[in-house]
């Protein structure tokens, strides 16, 4: 399943290339990380650490911290704080995974 | 460890730390404006980085946009990316940009930290696809991306209906709007708020109830479960009598990959905090504020307090509390000041003060929601912490938000509490039956935000 | 019986009091664990301590921990994979070298490592070290979780305890205390038990009682939950040496604490400064502690730091708690000044002070351990 959520009237950045764990998603420069996760329809990130239950992307404004990605290698990045660039690999821990 | 001085420190670039801005930095003074966003505007002022939209805006947007473009020709320095970590007995803030550590001296601080969501949480609120009514804005506004194509919109408040209204604006299919109060206060906020009202949220209210009357609209209904597994896939919801209290055989069921959600707002009180700021607790205000005077000035002797972190009120009062702030904090450095300016201000400021009362009392949640939150529902996200836990560890003498966090780790994870406090407080003040007030709220520690340790190093 | 004092330390007491069917009553003036017992770390860390009576004591703790999940009935993260000390030079070797030899004579099993066999043991450890002593009596705990273990079970035994509630008289008749006043009540009872740890100096002078304990700071940085990467609770040489000479604790670098917790956060500590009664962290020695232990645990450098916070240790002049009968008031008894070993020795004090009060003697002599060793003793 492949989806764009962006909205088409829109005018965006250059378009630029990421990979998510390893599969090339494409995105807009001047987007966030998690901006282009969600308009890809991926909103499954990580895991809780005690209970193991899915989570995704809560208050999309750097508070909750529930969107921590790997940002080329680095973890536990906000998705929502982390702009994307080209080329860049960002893991998630995604149940849901396409 | 960069070192930088300047007459002000600004921290938040919403209204209040721009209005602010823009008044000292005309006056001649030097002025260093910090936010962690990637962007100028707080959490109002929002388009997307690419998209020319902004200067056509009108009323308070637009306003608020052309502020924006002042202050980037204006000689103020900025500095967006950049997080406020700490600030120390003597007013110097750390400041972290980039993995680098930046300590800033200046003569006066103006904090302006915004507010963030509150929420009410049921079964399956940490479900993926359940996000925050502020995501789903920030998503469209920002960056020009749909939550999902349908969505179902719930909480209390008029974000409800500007999210509702942005998302149908760009072609998403709104399934419902599920509010949880009811036709008394809506009535009360437009008639006695209308005038306030109107302007913050600029038409999007109008626009959106054009588009409301194709779009189901519940009164006092509130989610009580989200389904799904990995991700979300539907929402039960069902309606509330006056006291919080669910009826029975009122359940509806929404099919569903997108729930965006909304409680109303919590000041970001924790950097004034560590300042040594005296703060309030005043339900009329949204929580825990911090404490200042007519002039906007905060217990602390070079530190003011502007916008939402004084009290929620909504962008005017915002605005007008970042002009006051600039003009206590000129006053206070030997300025003059124009005092017929100032009484139009205040008497401005009053009245937003007012609406702000009425907005909160009317966005009040009962206690008995607050009671009502079954066992195995999780109120701190980050540590896993179940209401079971919550109503256990208060029966067991654990019945401070300090004890809890002890006892639980409960607003010990990364958000630091950020989410969960809000909630913890009046689920204390619920159970024994008292007000938020007499507990103290959890104790802030710098760094304010988790900091990556490799910015220390350096 | 009353105890003073809701920290690690009261617990113990009144845990073991009340296992001997001693009815006590525990006040504590603020919440239960919100002193120096909710603001450190929990090792239970046997080469650290003074070869001698303090080791001896240790150890002797040491084996009441080793059941003591089960006895207490609840989890305290106990956790006994030993722990290393960490040399960052051959001079430091060499400078603790007495230290280790006396060590040996307590038949502690402490093996020497080299560079390679320590990582062999903790692989994620940097290059940056000259050796590392190994001792598989270590161990670590929650503070947290035994302080409430201790409280909740004294509760089961009958224990009653009251947060909230400070002590801030006595009265006394003759030579003896006959009851306890708080702002609420005034309470009768024959004995007290001071284990306000830290505050035990202010109890002290309730009663014009002068006692040596003085608040030492230390500084503790917390990190997010990280996967299980440290098995053992690290010290550096430094950080030793630096509890018993001030001038090593008073320098640039008091040297490094570094251990994992149950829930997967690092604590990374510490610092030892005398600033009176202040908890504030400082940007120096956060800075300080994380040039210490970036070069000790790479790995910590992509890590992030979420929380400081300090802790203020009861010390006392000779680094030895104080515990037992004072010569007047009668019925007054002293449990505090554990300094920085306060959890590791709770089981141990808690056990002593149930003894004194129960059977009137106990199993290690309390002497060296009792107030009027700090008293001059006037000339013959
Ligand atoms: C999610 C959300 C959506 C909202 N949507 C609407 C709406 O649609 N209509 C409406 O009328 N009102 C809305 N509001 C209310 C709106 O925020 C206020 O009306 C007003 O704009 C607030 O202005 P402010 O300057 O007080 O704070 P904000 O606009 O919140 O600005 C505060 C700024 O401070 C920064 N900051 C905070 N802490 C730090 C730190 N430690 N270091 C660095 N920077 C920091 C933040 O990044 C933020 O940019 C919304 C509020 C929120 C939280
Ligand atoms: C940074 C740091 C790291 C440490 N690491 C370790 C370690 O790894 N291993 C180890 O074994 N130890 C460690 N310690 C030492 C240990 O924390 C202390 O020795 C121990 O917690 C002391 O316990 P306590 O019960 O005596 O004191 P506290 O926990 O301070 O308890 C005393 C209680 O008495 C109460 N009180 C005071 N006055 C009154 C009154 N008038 N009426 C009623 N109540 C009163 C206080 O509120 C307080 O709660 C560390 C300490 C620090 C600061």
């Amino acid at each position: 399943m492949t989806q764009d959520l962006r909205i088409p009237s829109i005018s965006r950045g250059p378009k630029i290339k990421v990979f998510v764990n390893g599969q090339g998603l494409v995105a807009y420069h001047g987007e966030t990380v998690l901006a282009a996760l969600i308009a890809a329809g991926r909103r499954v990130l990580r895991k809780s650490r005690i209970d193991g239950e899915n989570r995704g992307p809560l208050c999309g404004m750097g508070v909750c911290y529930e969107c921590l990605v790997s940002v080329n290698g680095s973890p536990n990045r906000r998705a929502c704080m982390t702009d994307v660039e080209d080329h860049m690999e960002i893991g998630i821990d995604d149940s849901e995974d396409m | 460890m960069i070192r930088k001085t300047c007459d002000v420190v600004i921290v938040g670039s919403g209204f209040a730390g721009l209005s602010a801005a823009d008044i000292l930095a005309e006056r001649g003074l030097r002025v260093l404006l910090l936010d962690e966003n990637l962007h100028l505007g707080g959490q109002l002022l929002r388009s997307p980085p690419w998209s020319g939209k902004r200067s056509s805006a009108g009323g308070i947007m637009g306003y608020g946009f052309r502020l924006i473009g002042r202050i980037k020709s204006q000689p103020i320095e900025v500095l967006n990316r950049t997080n406020v970590l700490d600030i120390d007995e003597r007013g110097m803030l750390l400041v972290e940009r980039e993995e680098r550590m930046i300590s800033v001296a200046s003569k006066m601080l103006l904090l302006a930290t915004g507010a963030r969501e509150r929420f009410m949480p049921f079964k399956g609120w940490t479900l993926p696809g359940v996000i925050s009514t502020g995501a789903a804005q920030i998503l469209m506004k920002s960056y020009g991306v749909l939550p999902s194509k349908r969505m179902l919109i719930a909480g209390i408040g008029p974000l409800l209906l500007a999210v509702a209204g942005e998302f149908l604006k760009n072609g998403g299919r709104l399934l419902s709007v599920l509010d949880m109060g009811g036709a008394r206060e809506k009535f009360l906020l437009l008639t006695r708020g209308i005038q306030q009202f109107s302007k913050v949220t600029e038409g999007i209210v109008e626009s959106a109830q054009v588009f409301l009357a194709r779009v189901p609209y519940h009164l006092r209904t509130m989610v009580v479960e989200a389904r799904g597994g990995p991700g979300l896939s539907a929402v039960v919801a069902a309606k509330i009598g006056k006291d919080g209290s669910l009826l029975k055989g009122t359940e509806m069921i929404y099919r569903t990959d997108s729930l965006a959600l909304g409680h109303g707002f919590v000041p970001n009180i924790e950097l004034a905090q560590l300042a040594g700021c005296a703060i309030d607790h005043d339900g009329g205000k949204g929580g825990w504020v911090v404490r200042v005077g007519e002039d906007l000035q905060t217990s602390e002797d070079r530190v003011f307090a502007a916008g939402e972190i004084t009290g929620i009120g909504g962008a005017l009062k915002s605005m007008d509390e970042g002009r006051l702030a600039a003009f206590g904090i000129l006053n206070k450095l030997g300025r003059e000041v124009d005092p017929k300016r100032l009484i139009h201000l205040k008497r401005q400021r009053n009245r937003h003060l007012r609406f702000g009362i009425l907005f909160n009392n009317l966005h009040r949640m009962p206690d008995q929601a607050f009671l009502s939150i079954p066992g195995e529902v999780t109120i701190c996200r980050c540590e896993d912490v179940k209401m079971a836990d919550v109503t256990r560890a208060v029966k067991d003498g654990y019945d401070t938000p300090a004890a809890l966090k002890r006892a639980l780790r409960i607003g010990m994870g990364n958000c630091q509490g950020r989410i969960c406090a809000p909630l913890v407080y009046d689920i204390l003040s619920a159970l024994k039956k008292t007000t938020a007030k007499e507990f103290p709220p959890f104790s802030v520690r710098s760094p304010v935000k988790p900091v990556a340790i490799r910015s220390f190093l350096s | 019986m009353i105890v003073i004092g809701g920290g690690v330390i009261g617990a113990s007491v009144a845990y073991y009091l009340s296992k001997k069917k001693i009815g006590v009553l525990l006040l504590e003036r603020s919440d239960f664990a919100s002193g120096t017992s909710g603001a450190c770390d929990g090792m239970i860390f046997m080469q650290s301590k003074k070869p001698g009576l303090h080791l001896a004591l240790a150890l002797k703790s040491r084996r009441i921990f080793e059941d003591l999940p089960e006895k207490l009935g609840s989890d305290i993260e106990l956790r006994r994979n030993g722990g290393m000390i960490i040399f960052r030079s051959d001079l430091e070797l060499k400078a603790m070298a007495p230290f280790m030899e006396e060590q040996k004579r307590g038949n502690l099993g402490v093996s020497l490592l080299d560079l390679h066999q320590a990582r062999e043991l903790e692989p994620c450890l940097g290059p940056n070290i000259a050796a590392a002593t190994f001792c598989p009596l270590d161990a670590q705990v929650n503070p947290l979780c035994l302080t409430y273990a201790f409280l909740k079970a004294a509760k089961r035994h009958g224990a009653k305890l009251f947060a909230r509630t400070p002590v801030t008289g006595f009265h006394v008749k003759g030579n003896r205390i006959y009851a306890v006043v708080t702002p609420q009540n005034v309470v009768a009872t024959r004995s007290v038990v001071n284990a306000a740890g830290v505050f035990a100096s202010q109890v002290g002078d309730l009663l014009s009682l002068t006692i040596p304990v003085a608040p030492r700071r230390g500084q503790l940085l917390v990190t997010e939950v990280l996967p299980p990467i440290l098995t053992r609770c690290l010290l550096s040489a430094r950080y030793i040496a630096a509890k018993y000479d001030p001038a090593l604790a008073e320098g640039q670098n008091p040297g490094f604490s570094i251990e994992q917790t149950g829930n997967g956060n690092f604590l990374l500590g510490s610092t030892r400064e005398f600033v009176g009664f202040d908890k504030r962290t400082t940007r120096d020695a956060i800075r300080t502690i994380l040039m210490e232990v970036t070069p000790i645990l790479p790995r910590l450098k992509e890590a992030h730091l979420i929380r400081t916070f300090a802790g203020l240790r009861p010390y006392t002049p000779d680094g030895l708690p104080i515990l037992g009968k004072v010569s007047t008031p009668e019925g007054f008894i002293m449990a505090a000044g554990h300094e920085g070993d306060g959890i590791a020795l709770s089981p141990i004090t808690g056990q002593l002070i149930a003894e004194l009060i129960a059977d009137g003697k106990t199993s290690i002599s309390l002497e060296p351990f009792s107030l009027e060793r700090f008293i001059p003793k006037e000339p013959s």
